[in-house]
């Protein structure tokens, strides 16, 4: 009955035990559903946001229909969410009335010379900036008509051309927001599954079944059957959301970013796994100083504030302090795929980074293995680092 | 057998464990009485290698005993309680499988268990549903999974209601008929009195007295009640005794020298009537507060 081999799978018992026991649970089965809604929800939005064109109606008399006009057909190179309608008026009284009617947004109208948009009380944001532009278009060819040339003469050489820098931008505030995502979802899963695991830890410690377990098994085994089955629960989670997110991108005019944001999350799962381990040890740590779970609170205030440290530096380091910290276990693993995503990363960097994460897991579980050994039988009252680095078996 | 020699465990300047040494015989039940803070507990978290020894060994079987040979063991440790939120057929079968049971195997035993403590139908409830005792048997059940080699209990029977206990009891008895030696800590003297082949009476760390009820009755000096027709004053001029108490024709004496007894009986038929004279055993709580004080 006692051999060898059962010894060997005992902790993939554990394993099984902590995801089975977690994913029967409601409150994480909610939990997760609720995120998920919640992360579809946002991308709607924005979809549907993005998607909203604005309609505005330009009153005009007569002799201003030309001008208007331009400003109709010219619209969609300068907001292409905006389409303009022209309605025709008498004169300046019918005007008046298409405006206070709400047939009408804005009036447009020559006044000395100078053109005027006049509308109602709220201002008109989009349509004045369409019809800035479009009139100062069509007034300055007319005034380089008038001196006999043009106004690409004119402006030859002047320009700098816009299209790149503009689509680097969007590309820039999609890996910007993308980043803040990783980041956040990381901060998240370390924060809840680190907090259950710490507190899956007291009660074992406090019900004394640790004391039946570790006269069956090797308290290793233990422990890496709970470190592997939380880190198992949170990639699953974690998938779960980037699926989500990713499918739901397709659906909103970002769908163009897609393609690229693969590589840089396959690297974010990477470094997730490795930050995950290294963290999770420690929560299981924090958990076994503690007795019962109100110590849990102090047990683990070096780590919530290591937690924070790692959140806001992922989302406020740049420059050199980015690159710097996107080496450094354990925040190198929410700023190197905020790196990544941002472009202009060697290909050895992420390699480097994920290299020295892994060693610093390594470490951790190696410690964390030693205190939570020592620390998880010691009964009455918190345990301090030092008691448990020393303490006896 | 299971064998405790020169067992000791310090926490700092505080020596919880001083070389204490016993038996577990096979087949035998072994009370372990003590105060609190006597070391009971320390003791049987080293035997069951919870707890690191400092000095001192556990034999299982004439061999220092082994990891597989603790797995193979029965283990209730002193403050109880299994896993609240889970229902308690699934984390008995977990604590079968830990301790080397194949899944299928482990349900048909863990459900038979169930069944025999009239939880049959109660393997889903979570562990918290169930009312104290229940939740106490479900704590015996596990630790009689798989069929253990030996048992060791820390304060098996406290918290359980009458019924409970005989259950409990018939259960332990079951294992003893097997051959398997069985270790349990109580509180509860009457108790240990009534089921205990042996004793062992731990304070402040130290062993202070151990074997059978009836040794340990015997141990002590030999003491005897006396009861005479008339008064029995005269005892006290008597050599080789040491008088307790004297009450009218009523005398409790302690022999100081072998025959003396003898001496004391022929003396008392000589001068009169004797009415009683037995020899006092004292009781398990005598015995253990003498020991323990």
């Amino acid at each position: 009955m006692s051999t060898h081999d059962d010894r060997e799978r005992a902790w993939l018992l554990v394993t099984r035990r902590e995801v089975v026991s977690r994913i029967t649970d409601k409150s994480f089965l909610f939990g997760t559903a609720f995120m998920v809604l919640l992360i579809a929800g946002f991308i709607g939005f924005t979809a549907w946001q993005e998607d909203r064109s604005e309609d505005a109606t330009l009153a005009a008399t007569p002799e201003a229909v030309a001008m208007a006009t331009a400003i109709k057909d010219g619209a969609a190179q300068v907001d292409e969410d905006l389409d303009v309608t022209v309605l025709e008026v008498a004169d300046r009284e019918a005007a008046e009335t298409a405006l206070t009617g709400d047939e009408a947004d804005a009036w447009l109208h020559e006044v000395d010379g100078v053109w005027q948009l006049t509308s109602e009380s709220s201002t008109q944001d989009s349509l004045t900036a369409v019809a800035e532009a479009v009139v100062r278009q069509q007034v300055l060819a007319d005034n380089a008509a008038g001196v006999g040339t043009t106004v690409e003469a004119l402006e030859a050489g002047s320009t700098v051309s816009t299209d790149f820098l503009r689509g680097d931008a969007e590309k820039a505030a999609v890996a910007d927001a993308v980043g803040f995502v990783f980041v956040f979802l990381f901060y998240f899963a370390a924060l809840v599954f680190g907090m259950q695991l710490a507190s899956s830890v007291i009660e074992e410690k406090q019900s004394r079944i640790v004391e039946i377990i570790a006269a069956a098994i090797p308290l290793r085994h233990l422990l890496a059957g709970k470190v592997l089955g939380n880190t198992a629960l949170a990639v699953i989670q974690l998938l779960v959301y980037l699926v989500v997110g990713l499918i739901g991108l397709t659906f909103t005019p970002y769908k163009s970013f897609v393609p690229a944001l693969s590589g840089p999350t396959a690297w974010f799962i990477g470094f997730f796994l490795a930050g995950f381990v290294a963290l999770a040890c420690l929560w299981a740590v924090a958990g076994s100083l503690a007795s019962r779970t109100e110590d849990l609170q102090s047990t683990s205030t070096p780590l919530t504030m290591l937690m924070l440290v790692m959140f806001f530096g992922g989302l406020s380091l740049d420059g050199r302090g980015q690159v710097i910290a996107s080496f450094v276990p354990p925040v190198s693993a929410v700023v190197m795929p905020k790196r990544i995503l941002a472009g202009g990363v060697e290909w050895w960097e992420p390699l480097v980074a994920l290299g020295l994460l892994a060693v610093f897991a390594a470490i951790t579980v190696w410690v964390g293995e030693r205190l939570y050994r020592r620390a998880l039988l010691q009964t009455g009252g918190r345990v301090s680092l030092r008691q448990a680095w020393s303490a006896a078996e | 057998m299971l064998e405790i020699r020169e067992l000791t465990r310090r926490f700092g300047e505080h020596t919880a464990v001083d070389r204490v040494s016993f038996e577990v015989p096979s087949g035998l039940m072994t009370g372990f009485v003590g105060g609190n803070g006597a070391g009971k507990t320390t003791t049987m978290r080293m035997v069951m290698g919870v707890l690191g020894i400092d000095e001192g060994e556990v034999l299982w079987r004439d061999q220092p005993i082994t990891r597989l040979d603790r797995r193979s063991f029965g283990y209730m440790p002193e403050e109880r309680g299994l896993y609240p939120k889970q229902p308690i057929l699934d984390q008995l079968v977990y604590v079968a499988q830990l301790k080397g049971m194949g899944r299928v195997e482990a349900r048909t035993r863990v459900q038979e268990l169930l069944e025999r403590f009239g939880l049959g139908e109660r393997g889903k409830d979570h562990l918290e549903k169930l009312s104290l005792g229940n939740q106490q048997r479900v704590q015996i059940i596990a630790s009689v999974l798989p069929k253990p080699a030996a048992l060791v209990l820390d304060e098996p029977f406290s918290g359980l209601d009458p019924v409970a206990v005989d259950s409990m009891v018939d259960l332990l008895r079951e294992h003893t008929r097997d051959g398997v030696p069985v270790l349990f800590s109580s509180h509860q003297l009457d108790l240990v009195e009534r089921l205990c082949d042996r004793l062992v009476v731990l304070a402040h760390g130290r062993r202070v007295a151990a074997g059978t009820v009836t040794e340990l009755r015997d141990a002590g000096v030999p003491r005897f009640r006396l009861v005479l027709g008339g008064d029995a004053g005269w005892v006290r001029d008597q050599r080789g005794l040491d008088v307790l108490d004297l009450d009218g024709a009523t005398a409790l004496v302690e022999v100081r020298e072998d025959g003396a007894e003898q001496h004391l009986v022929a003396e008392a038929t000589r001068r009169g009537d004797v009415h009683e004279f037995v020899r006092v055993r004292p009781a398990l709580s005598e015995i253990y507060r003498e020991a323990t004080a």
